[in-house]
């Protein structure tokens, strides 16, 4: 990370605003039930925060989910959202009923935990997507 | 009374900045206009008291710039016509 690259401005640009912008996209995530967020925005900011990086590094990019990969990995944040759902009918609700988790928490954290997780499995579906469709306007798509 | 004018304001920004955007010829210029007229988007939503949606315009507006720079980066053309 000492080495410049580029012109002054996407170096200041991308130290100072891609960490702010990944700690915010967290902040979204954890905080979206009290105030204006959730799964979706966290998950733009993230894709935001990697398509930065691949702007200014190119192929050298360390935030990298590479070509096929990222649309498997939207799946897989889709499939985390329905193994939620699933999990709550297995013990004994109905789809997305959490307060039937078994988990040790009473019904609110139990509530909590699980409206957490899928908006975690959210984040991760619209990052990749963000990601699969850069991907594919640069033409990196068959990159493994 | 105010936030009647504001939204009056707005709402006829984005009016002037959607059909500019349909107009002019230059696909970049294209583009910058209608980023502005997301955000005048996000201002509106603001003031009719919904700033979940405002955050969500906000954070679609730039990742659509984005992309459709990039998409105009590889038509290797800048005009309309």
């Amino acid at each position: 990370m000492n080495r410049r690259f580029g012109s002054v401005v996407l170096d200041t640009a991308f130290r100072y605003l891609v960490p702010f912008i990944l700690v915010y996209a967290v902040y979204v995530l954890i905080h979206g039930e009290d105030s204006p967020g959730g799964g979706f925005q966290a998950g733009a900011l993230f894709g935001i925060a990697i398509v930065l990086e691949h702007l200014v590094h190119g192929d050298k990019a360390f935030l990298k989910i590479p070509g096929t990969w990222a649309v498997a990995v939207a799946g897989g944040g889709a499939l985390f959202y329905g193994l939620i759902g699933l999990f709550c009918i297995l013990s004994g609700g109905n789809m997305l009923q959490y307060g039937m988790l078994p988990l040790m928490q009473d019904v609110v954290e139990r509530h909590v935990l699980g409206i957490l997780g899928i908006e975690i499995g959210v984040t991760i579906c619209v990052m990749a997507t963000i990601v699969a469709i850069f991907n594919a306007l640069t033409g990196r798509e068959d990159l493994l | 009374m105010i936030q009647l004018y504001l939204q009056t304001g707005i709402l006829i920004l984005m009016v002037i900045t959607g059909v500019a955007a349909l107009l002019v010829d230059d696909l970049l210029a294209a583009i910058i206009l209608f980023s502005a007229f997301s955000f005048f988007a996000v201002l509106i939503y603001l003031t009719l008291g919904a700033p979940d949606v405002a955050f969500t315009e906000a954070v679609v507006g730039v990742v659509s710039t984005t992309f459709f720079i990039i998409a105009l980066n590889g038509l290797r053309r800048r005009c309309s016509k």
